[in-house]
């Protein structure tokens, strides 16, 4: 079965989320106040999914990375309204979600990952130095 | 992975960041009608917890139930659930057998106790003292009472385990009941279906570890989070139920076009699962979207309900006056009731939070 040609009640569906969109962006510019938008939990067909996405477009901003599977984000033609897309490993989108905040939190480096890779480098930077003073000790010293 | 080590310590120790949970996250509060910004939190609470045990007993069942969790999604995030979980014994899964088997369950059981979760497939045998189901000279009754008196929590799989299913079907030769006949004294979980949807098996599971806490239940202890609805209520051709356009048989112009298969035995109306959402095979399809009626399958005795072919309207004495009234009912409430529904869903999902 096919999805019918988007019609007014698609066009007034879309416009409900805009408008709501548009509380939560001012809410986050006058509160700091962030939110999201599920949208596989709401009764979307495939033609008002395609018509919001459409509508709000693309901005400045997009990444792509692979971790349990791709995902895709960017921030649409309005600042801090981010549309955030996850894939599972056979390429089937299971998190369709708008986020409203200044940068998602999926982008940012958690606190753990932050430790994580400081010791790495230590350790890294550590192994360098013992091969560079071992190299330096066979030939004399400088 | 060491005992002590929490599941982000063991995601860090393999090179996979934060992002994989927060991810998990984003897809649990989806699945489950969760607030969208709980995601982090979530992801937050599966950082520090440490793996759970989990014990699962097959006793009167088809393996239908195990079939459809192996396959609850893409390879990638099947393997975070099972990162998240220590499955201890599993007949049809684990590698070992007999004695050995045996003594990995009651090890887990030692192990773990007061803290292991027991899943259950199937449903137990009471006549004759249970000996109509038996593994290693121990009936099904024996082995559950003996596995759940040191069980965190139980989870009922499957329409068997939940309700009794299609071994507790008239005549009922075993004397077949569901886990909640037998124990009463835990908290209890049924996830009902002939399968269960995979990804509320995962997600209930999910959500144990997660939040520590049984998710909110409807009466008959199903998560409302996945049963909270009708099929009818989430079904693309309600519409043609509103507008009162059913197909007579399965090859007319009705059934070709898609409209509302109410009068040819769909249990949609009466019956709550997920299907009309997550669908199936990773979100591909569900009966109804092939072209039959819901057989009503999460729900207690739908095998003894009568034809799954005769309207629900049929039991009435006025069948046609009754599909009439639903359908002249439908046209007047149903646009209005969708809008509603699609209202209150968007608030209920949606909500603010200082970042």
């Amino acid at each position: 079965m096919t999805n019918p040609e988007p019609d007014a009640i698609d066009r007034d569906l879309i416009e409900g989320l805009l408008r709501e969109l548009a509380g939560h962006l001012h809410a986050l510019a006058e509160h700091d106040l962030t939110g999201a938008i599920d949208l596989r939990s709401l009764p979307l067909t495939d033609v008002q999914l395609d018509g919001l996405r459409e509508r709000l477009g693309r901005g400045e901003v997009s990444a792509s990375f692979d971790v349990a599977g791709r995902s895709e984000v960017w921030e649409t033609r309005y600042p801090g309204i981010w549309w955030i897309r996850h894939y599972d490993g056979l390429e089937t989108v299971v998190v369709e979600r708008i986020e409203i905040t200044a940068v998602p939190e999926i982008l940012r480096a958690g606190h753990a990952d932050l430790a994580a890779a400081a010791a790495n480098l230590r350790r890294e930077l550590a192994v360098v130095e013992q091969d560079y003073r071992a190299e330096v000790g066979s030939h004399g010293g400088i | 992975m060491a005992a002590s080590e929490t599941i982000g310590e063991e995601l860090l120790r393999r090179g996979i960041s934060r992002r994989a949970l927060l991810k998990y996250g984003a897809y649990l509060a989806s699945l489950m009608a969760l607030p969208p910004l709980q995601a982090r939190a979530m992801a937050d609470a599966l950082a520090a917890a440490r793996r759970q045990s989990v014990i699962w007993l097959s006793f009167q069942e088809c393996t239908g139930c195990t079939e459809s969790l192996t396959r609850s999604f893409g390879p990638t995030l099947e393997d975070l659930i099972f990162n998240m979980i220590s499955l201890d014994y599993h007949e049809t899964l684990q590698a070992v057998s007999g004695e050995a088997a045996e003594q990995a369950r009651l090890a887990a059981m030692r192990e773990n106790a007061g803290k292991y979760v027991l899943v259950v497939d199937g449903s137990v045998s009471t006549r004759d003292g249970g000996v109509y189901s038996a593994v290693a000279g121990k009936t099904n009754l024996q082995v559950l009472e003996e596995t759940a008196a040191g069980a965190m929590a139980l989870i009922s799989v499957g329409t068997c385990a939940a309700f009794g299913g299609i071994p507790h079907a008239h005549p009922n030769p075993t004397g077949a009941v569901p886990v909640s006949a037998i124990i009463k004294d835990k908290p209890l979980i049924n996830i009902s279906g002939c399968p269960p949807i995979p990804e509320a098996m995962a997600g209930t599971i999910a959500y144990l570890i997660t939040f520590g806490r049984l998710p909110d239940l409807d009466q008959l202890r199903r998560p409302k989070s996945f049963f909270g609805d009708t099929i009818h209520d989430r079904c693309y051709r309600r519409p043609f139920y509103d507008k009162g356009m059913f197909a007579k048989s399965f090859d007319d112009e009705g059934a070709r076009k898609g409209w509302c298969l109410y009068e040819l035995g769909c249990k949609g109306p009466v019956t709550y699962n997920a299907c009309a959402t997550l669908k199936w095979n990773g979100g591909t399809s569900f009966p109804i979207q092939s072209g039959h009626g819901c057989l009503g399958c999460s729900e207690p005795d739908f095998w003894d309900k009568g034809s799954f072919y005769r309207p629900l309207s049929a039991t009435t004495a006025h069948p046609a006056r009754t599909v009439g009234a639903a359908a002249a009912t439908g046209i007047a409430v149903g646009a209005l009731g969708a809008a509603l529904a699609r209202r209150a869903k968007h608030r209920a999902l949606t909500g603010g939070e200082k970042s």
